[in-house]
């Protein structure tokens, strides 16, 4: 069945239920989505053919069309598709089937993929407002404008991103309205080493020292508690334990495993766990009197340790 | 109805039993030819120095080998039978013929199925950004003044957030360089760059915005009266509060059209910000801005 549309007719409106297929006889179709309202129009000439997956799928139609001049447009309905099949073998059928689904394959892998990649930009432009500013919050069309220039991600994607790191608990976005929202994070030191961990994973080919391993992380929320329960001062951001509270609460959380030099060797090591005098690996740890940290750091590397593992799932 | 050349003579496609252990397609053959599976089970092998490992099994109903024969990708697995099964060979000339005889339509659908799923995983290794220049200036706008940053660095970091070719990206910053935004200091490995003043490139990313949009921008449509009003508000204390009418007032003392239009104009610039209901102080940063600017024009446009 052919169509003649006058400029400016539209043809069909974006969400409608489809079942056919347009073929651009003559003349000129132009398509818009809401779903992404700053994107170029597309043009359609003849030749085109729009709506492949409304006539296989009956899937609803993903533009809105509209006629740029007189423009003629062939229909093709799924009577006419499956009249067609009839005449021709089976595998015809399955071969059609086929190239749908792996297509919708191709573009979820690519959402996904776009999802991923979007995630450098937002953690660089939300870390160097942190830094730059020194505020915890960013005004969120002020985000969307900064990677959309940096990495063409629209906002509905920056959106999706944001509502995973929210669920992370890295970030909230706060305010009603588009206009007067904002991101706000957790902590101002949480995002910038998150970006800095996966910077330095693909850069490097290797896991970041910020990722510590399972015992790492039990002697350092072994730190935390002490900390806490025993109300220690903090001085300059660094707090102080001695050796003896951090055996005897090891022994308590971790499942009665005795702390050793070697235990704490990596942590020394990285500066995390500063010890009171010269460290020797061979040495028994009690020849250390007590050890001292950046306690504000220790907490953000176990909430760094706590969601990196959970990233890519939540993300995708 | 619009059909292709149906008077072609069609290839039909082979039928054939195969026993169990049958390998019925192999990576190393390359032939491009469609199985499906009628009877029986097939399933998709792996080997990996030697270890055999089954990827996926097919039942009936499954077909394998559309992209390759359609697309020319190439299937990585052999194929084969994992017990006594009856399948459906189409070759390349079979597939051929019958397109031929298909409605143009059709085959155009087929076509478009093809090249769109082609496109989205060719899309999967590209960068995004149509403005690269664009991209480049605002991550730039975030580094600091006068600070040597080493060429190879640089580039590894922002290829790895945008995606941009590395031809592209040098491409780019020759072009920043041009308009004095960055330094370029070659020096083989140890090259540099610098940047000259972020403010300058977050301008120019600003002015893209609106190049791209088809709107005015601002700092380029202002009046004379109105730039030299700006060269004013530079020049006085920043902490200076005063309601509307007096700013109005102060103005008209220093000989410049200034009525309540123009005052609400300034406002829109952002050049005032709101001490509290009646009070307004200069906002410096913003005058800055547009001062720079109207000061670098030319190099923001581009026409040096």
């Amino acid at each position: 069945m052919t169509t003649k549309l006058s400029s400016g007719e539209y043809l069909c409106l974006e969400g409608d239920k489809a079942s056919t297929l347009y073929i651009v006889k003559s003349g000129m179709l132009v398509g818009t989505s809401k779903l992404a309202p700053d994107a170029p129009l597309q043009n359609f000439g003849p030749g085109s053919i729009i709506g492949e997956f409304g006539l296989l799928e009956s899937a609803p139609r993903e533009l809105t069309l509209r006629a740029a001049e007189e423009t003629e447009v062939l229909e093709i309905d799924q009577n006419t598709l499956n009249a067609t099949l009839e005449k021709r073998p089976s595998w015809l059928k399955s071969i059609l089937t086929f190239l749908t689904a792996r297509n919708r394959i191709a573009q979820e892998n690519k959402r996904k993929n776009d999802l991923i990649q979007a995630l450098p930009s937002l953690l660089y432009i939300f870390s160097v407002y942190l830094k730059e500013t020194g505020s915890d919050t960013m005004p969120l069309p002020m985000l969307h404008g900064k990677i959309l220039a940096l990495n063409n991600t629209p906002a509905e994607e920056t959106d999706l991103l944001l509502e995973s790191l929210q669920k992370l608990g890295l970030l909230k976005v706060i305010g009603e309205h588009n206009a007067d929202k904002a991101v706000r994070a957790e902590s101002l030191q949480i995002i910038p080493l998150l970006y800095e961990t996966l910077r330095y994973r693909a850069l490097n080919q290797k896991v970041s020292p910020n990722i510590l391993s399972m015992t790492e992380q039990m002697v350092l929320s072994t730190f935390v508690k002490i900390v806490r329960e025993t109300k220690v001062p903090e001085q300059n951001g660094l707090c102080t334990i001695t050796t003896e509270q951090l055996k005897a609460e090891a022994k308590r959380s971790m499942h009665g495993l005795t702390l050793t030099s070697r235990t704490i060797a990596p942590l020394v090591e990285k500066k995390l766990l500063e010890p009171s005098s010269a460290f020797d690996i061979h040495a028994p740890l009690e020849s250390i009197d007590f050890f001292f940290a950046d306690f504000e750091k220790i907490l953000d590397l176990i909430e760094l340790n706590r969601i990196f593992p959970l990233l890519d799932k939540q993300l995708v | 109805m619009i059909t292709g050349d149906s008077h072609q003579q069609i290839i039909p496609p082979t039928r054939t039993h195969v026993k169990a252990g049958f390998v019925v397609y192999s990576p190393v053959t390359h032939s491009r030819n469609i199985i499906i599976l009628d009877e029986g089970e097939l399933a998709a092998i792996e080997r990996n120095n030697g270890i055999k490992s089954t990827v996926f099994k097919m039942h009936p109903g499954d077909l394998i080998g559309v992209a390759s024969l359609l697309e020319h990708e190439d299937f990585r697995y052999a194929i084969e039978a994992t017990q006594d099964s009856t399948i459906t060979v189409v070759t390349e000339e079979c597939m051929e013929s019958e397109l031929k005889t298909l409605p143009v339509w059709m085959l155009a659908v087929i076509k478009s199925l093809s090249s769109k799923t082609r496109k989205l995983k060719e899309a999967l290794h590209h960068t995004r950004c149509q403005n690269t220049l664009k991209s480049l200036a605002e991550y730039c706008s975030h580094l600091q003044a006068k600070v040597e940053y080493p060429l190879e660095d640089f580039l590894r970091e922002y290829q790895w957030i945008t995606k941009i070719s590395k031809a592209t990206v040098l491409e780019d910053i020759k072009a920043l360089a041009r308009r004095k935004f960055l330094v370029l200091t070659e020096g083989g490995e140890a090259t540099t760059l610098r940047i000259v003043n972020p403010l300058l490139l977050q301008i120019y990313v600003d002015y893209q915005n609106a190049v791209e949009k088809n709107v005015s921008w601002a700092p380029f449509t202002l009046s004379l009266n109105q730039k030299r009003l700006l060269v004013y508000l530079s020049s006085i204390d920043q902490n200076e509060k005063k309601d509307a009418p007096d700013w109005i007032a102060t103005f008209m003392a220093q000989k410049f059209k200034a009525d309540v239009s123009e005052w609400i104009h300034m406002l829109q610039l952002g050049w005032f910000k709101a001490i509290n209901e009646n009070a307004f102080a200069p906002n410096t940063d913003k005058i800055k801005y547009f001062l720079a600017a109207l000061r670098y024009e030319t190099n923001i446009r581009g026409v040096l």
